[in-house]
């Protein structure tokens, strides 16, 4: 550990110290004195709980909510989300596989998804050296959605990502309301639970039986094939502060109707610095569909930036700043 | 001392000050009138007493010759909006080699009025092409995670958006779809990622 760590660390720990004194927290709930078991603590909360509640997004001016349902008997989780806005779909989940429903067009999209796994798994995702992008605080206690929930504060150590503003539920971690900050402090997105029940009535059995129903959809498994970017003869010639390659993959190009070449594929090298993510796409450049370089806002904290590489195409998309989506198009090179 | 057309800046200065009788005011009023150097004095002094009762009257500069550049510069402007569209592209493109660290706030292009007016247009062709039945309406659910979007002629696509219609790229929404489907490594991806993933489509 650097010696800016260590010193982060102790500043961290009489913080934490401090707080629990001051504001009255040191209970079974009080929060923990690190990023990284306080992050494990809202992982945690999710292995061991059955809840439901209502989940609302808020980015920009764009409002989406969905009704919730999550089980778990420490070993298997299991989700329903029901979204109350936008196009009409189920989305079930059941540790790392996840199946969305769309009534409308009768098709189901089954995917599976790494970074939904169980313990293990997470720990996998999670940078061990997060702790020095981001300062750690817990600062009080609000009350959500009913429940007394300690107020987290993310601060970035640079301008590379995003802050973020966390309230956790004092006695299970539970995460009840997220807040992403941009480089002024100003919310750029919010999410939170308006309405939650804790330890409902919510048989995995029956979640269970629901995502099974598939018959009269028709499912569709979206193809990706991991590859790596050595591989597909890419390279960051300089890395991004703070941000680790997590996987890379290859999909087919969805072109329109009658213009799709079969080879046509475009790599997808994703980036995370535990918190924040980033995907860096990269496929063969086309005159037709490639006309717009430059940056994109996508809506809340998500961006995205183009640009043309030779004979290439490279998009970058993350809920980063800009400049951090700028530092990873400019740092790919051709490896061969 | 100087005489200005039979004005002395001593009777200006005492005029600003109010130190002149009823008939001499009268008298350097008139003087002051008819000479633009007097007037220009009498300018003068009146700034030079603003200052010195407080910094903050101090004029930051020829206001003359500002309003003048600004005249010049708005007579270049265009009176109404004519740029193409490519200059979103051109704006993003000084984003990207110039600010290294500056918060992006491209979706702020809802406010510009060229925006307005070619989603209006936009908008009421696409509004035709639906009603006669002639634009195919397409639902892209090959992610979660895809706004809806109405396919036009060209690459963009016209987004209904609660800030007003939206340009959008259905590659973009392509690309977003697989960042958050593969992409959503955080370690606040259970619950909160991956129910705001599954939550929010999008911008629509």
């Amino acid at each position: 550990m650097s010696t800016t760590a260590r010193a982060f660390r102790v500043v961290t720990v009489l913080l934490a110290v401090l707080l629990s004194c001051t504001s009255g927290v040191a209970q079974s709930g009080a929060p923990p004195l690190t990023l990284k078991d306080w992050l494990t603590r809202v992982h945690q909360a999710t292995n061991h709980k059955t809840y439901t509640g209502t989940f609302v997004v808020s980015s920009g001016s764009v409002m989406a909510s969905a009704k919730i349902w999550h089980v778990c008997d420490g070993t298997q989780q299991m989700e329903r989300v029901v979204p109350l806005t936008g196009t009409s779909r189920v989305t079930y989940r059941h540790n790392d596989q996840v199946i969305t429903f769309f009534p409308a067009s009768k098709r189901a999209i089954v995917e599976r998804r790494e970074s939904l796994g169980l313990f293990s798994d997470f720990l996998k995702t999670v940078n061990p050296s997060i702790g020095e992008f981001y300062q750690f605080s817990v600062q009080g206690t609000e009350r959500i959605a009913g429940f007394e929930a300690d107020v987290v504060h993310l601060v970035p150590v640079d301008r590379l990502r995003y802050g973020w503003k966390i309230w956790s539920e004092q006695r299970t971690g539970l995460v009840l309301q997220l807040q992403t900050l941009d480089l002024d402090g100003q919310v750029l997105e919010q999410s939170a639970f308006s309405e939650l029940q804790l330890n409902a009535p919510i048989k995995m059995a029956q979640l269970s039986q629901m995502m099974a129903q598939t018959n009269g959809y028709h499912v569709e498994h979206p193809e990706k094939v991991p590859t790596s970017a050595e591989a597909q003869g890419w390279a960051l010639h300089k890395e991004v502060p703070g941000f680790r390659a997590l996987g890379c993959y290859q999909h087919p190009v969805r072109e329109p109707v009658g213009t799709s070449d079969p080879n046509n594929r475009a790599m997808q090298w994703v980036f995370s610095d535990g918190l924040s993510s980033v995907s860096v796409f990269v496929e063969p450049y086309d005159a037709r569909r490639h006309v717009r370089e430059g940056v994109s806002a996508l809506g809340g904290a998500t961006h995205s930036l183009a640009r043309r590489i030779n004979a290439w195409w490279a998009t970058a998309v993350g809920e980063v700043p800009v400049s951090t989506l700028n530092a990873f198009v400019q740092g790919l090179e051709r490896s061969r | 001392m100087t005489d200005i057309n039979n004005l002395s800046s001593e009777q200006i200065s005492s005029l600003a000050d109010g130190g002149l009788g009823a008939s001499e005011r009268a008298q350097v009023v008139q003087s002051l009138l008819s000479s633009a150097d007097g007037l220009q004095t009498w300018h003068r002094y009146h700034v030079v007493g603003d200052v010195l009762r407080s910094a903050e009257l101090a004029p930051l500069g020829d206001d003359h010759a500002f309003w003048e550049r600004l005249s010049k510069t708005l007579a270049l402007e265009p009176l109404y909006p004519n740029a193409p569209l490519q200059d979103d592209a051109a704006v993003a493109d000084t984003v990207i080699g110039v600010t290294p660290t500056a918060p992006s706030r491209v979706s702020a292009n809802d406010s510009a009025w060229r925006w307005r007016l070619l989603a209006g247009v936009s908008t009421a062709a696409l509004l035709i092409a639906v009603g006669l039945g002639l634009t195919p309406v397409v639902a892209p659910e090959g992610g979660a995670q895809m706004a809806t979007t109405t396919a036009l002629p060209s690459d963009l696509q016209v987004v209904d958006s609660s800030q007003g219609a939206m340009l959008r790229d259905p590659h973009l929404d392509q690309l977003m779809a697989a960042h958050q489907q593969l992409g959503g490594h955080s370690a606040l991806q259970v619950p909160a990622g991956f129910l705001r993933n599954a939550t929010y489509e999008g911008a629509r």
